[in-house]
């Protein structure tokens, strides 16, 4: 009995050993991974880099839903408002990927990044594939800004338009019957062709939004309002062309804007990288939720809503 | 006391006779010595670990061991402890209706050791692991012969305990199990479809 007791205990000895085998090996094989195709992510402390991304077209509020990717400028400014509260957080990479969005939305995030600079933390603005208009007007408000030779930028301007169909309306016998307050209170009606004071009403307001646009650009860029009108025609350019122009200050990838937000923050060039990830439940539940509302990759940009006044770059 | 006993290795009596004879097992059980009831729970608690590790060289890129073992290892852990004690509880149920006296405890602690074979995966599944060999068929395959031999053991026990023959302790073993597979089935629907209206919404 003692003997076949020695036996089951050395047997347990023996599992342990294996598991111990086990861990080494899978832990071995991990690292092995880390270094080639999947990068573990480790938790990460200490001063580091934050990143920050703004994609898509700016406007208040994004998606809502559940499992809702969390976008828009609510959520940029509330990520902005974490970043600024982290004692970690040194500097900022802010990765613009986006045509530009509402006016209000765009200066909200450029205020707020405004008064994350002014407090000293330090901000690169790193452009993706467009940065252009609203884009454009956020990545002004960062100490740094790193475009690729490709990245569409520029765009400054402001614009709103809507269509009239007033012949088409003409044509299949539709009328619109208004009742209104006030004789503005239809303005952009697209049922009746727009009036001489309505447009001047309109372009005094771009005109305007037009103005601030400039003066935060050059508030932003330590530049003089002058130097910059000649290029805020609205025109686009891509990023060796903003480099000439001085609207951006370096040719360059995301890493690059990593890098020098390290410089810049005088980090060393492996403190931590701090960004948000979904989580897999959000993701998936994120993509069924896309595909239950028939979103399968095509964004909303056929169903633009015209009414409004935009820093954007209509593509 | 507890080094004593540790020492005396009587506590061994039942992993051997988990792995020799299910029947003794039970017996053992009853004259509790030592009590086996703390004890039985290790066995779970390293079938939580091990199957942590057997996923793991299944390649499959496990968020509890590449990122927070100990989370991982305490989650699947009080996953079993539940599911031991709602299925122990289902067969006590099945076993006083039937018309036989009920023990929870005892029935808790048969379904513990009854899982020990299964730590025989991790060895079992590494050399076909390390050989390269079809290892996503033989973890399917082992997956089914340690429970075969899991419910080879639970059932002598329940046999043992109840002094029935295998038929009736069989029947004993398999209508909780099917309760709680039609009860899960219809769970999922429920959630696929609470799911569907909650994600549309």
């Amino acid at each position: 009995m003692e003997r076949q007791r020695k036996i089951i205990v050395a047997i347990l000895a023996l599992l342990a050993l294996i598991a111990v085998i086990a861990v080494v090996d899978v832990g071995l094989k991990i690292e092995k991974k880390s270094k080639t195709d999947i990068a573990l992510k480790m938790p990460q402390f200490g001063p580091g880099v934050a990143v920050i991304r703004i994609e898509g077209t700016i406007e208040m509020s994004g998606p809502r839903g559940p499992f809702a990717d969390p976008s828009g400028a609510e959520y940029v400014i509330k990520r902005l408002d974490e970043i600024e509260k982290d004692s970690n957080i040194k500097a900022v990479v802010v990765r613009i990927n986006s045509p530009g969005g509402t006016v209000a939305a765009t200066q909200e995030i450029y205020e707020k990044i405004w008064k994350l600079r002014k407090k000293n933390i330090i901000l690169v603005a790193s452009m993706g594939d467009v940065a252009a208009s609203g884009g454009y007007y956020i990545a002004s408000a960062c100490n740094y800004i790193v475009a690729n030779y490709g990245t569409i930028t520029g765009s400054i301007g402001v614009i709103t338009m809507s269509p009239n169909l007033k012949r088409l309306f003409d044509k299949f016998g539709i009328q619109m019957n208004v009742i209104k307050s006030g004789k503005y209170k239809d303005i952009l009606s697209t049922s009746r062709d727009m009036t001489a004071e309505e447009r001047s009403l309109l372009q005094e307001m771009i005109d305007l939004s037009y103005n601030k646009f400039i003066k935060d650009i050059a508030l932003g860029r330590n530049m003089n309002q002058e130097d910059i009108r000649p290029v805020a025609d609205g025109r686009v350019m891509n990023g060796e062309t903003a480099l000439k122009n001085k609207l951006i200050d370096q040719l360059g990838t995301f890493e690059d804007a990593i890098l020098k937000a390290k410089e810049l923050a005088a980090l060393d060039e492996d403190a931590p990288v701090y960004e948000r990830e979904d989580s897999p439940f959000q993701e998936i539940f994120g993509s069924l939720q896309n595909v239950f509302n028939g979103k399968t990759g095509i964004g909303s940009e056929l169903f633009y809503n015209p009414h409004k006044i935009e820093y954007r770059y209509m593509q | 006391m507890i080094f004593e006993t540790f020492k005396s290795l009587r506590w061994a009596d039942y992993f051997l006779y988990a792995l020799t004879d299910p029947r003794e097992l039970y017996r053992r059980i009853k004259q509790k010595d030592p009590d086996p009831f703390a004890l039985s729970f290790i066995v779970p608690f390293i079938a939580a670990l091990f199957d942590i590790l057997v996923i793991s060289l299944m390649g499959s890129e496990s968020a509890f061991f590449y990122y927070k073992i100990s989370y991982g290892w305490i989650l699947i852990f009080i996953y079993a402890l539940f599911k031991i004690v709602v299925y122990s509880s289902l067969v006590d149920i099945t076993a006083q209706f039937f018309g036989y006296k009920g023990n929870i405890r005892e029935i808790i602690t048969i379904v513990n050791f009854s899982l020990f074979p299964g730590f025989l995966f991790l060895p079992v599944f590494y050399l076909f692991s390390i050989i390269n060999f079809a290892p996503g068929f033989f973890y399917a395959f082992f997956s089914i012969v340690f429970f075969i031999w899991y419910a080879m053991i639970f059932i002598q026990g329940i046999s043992e305990m109840h002094s029935i023959d295998f038929g009736k302790s069989f029947v004993i073993f398999i209508l909780p199990a099917l309760f709680i597979g039609i009860v899960f089935f219809l769970i999922f629907i429920l959630l696929i479809i609470t799911g569907v209206g909650f994600i549309t919404a």
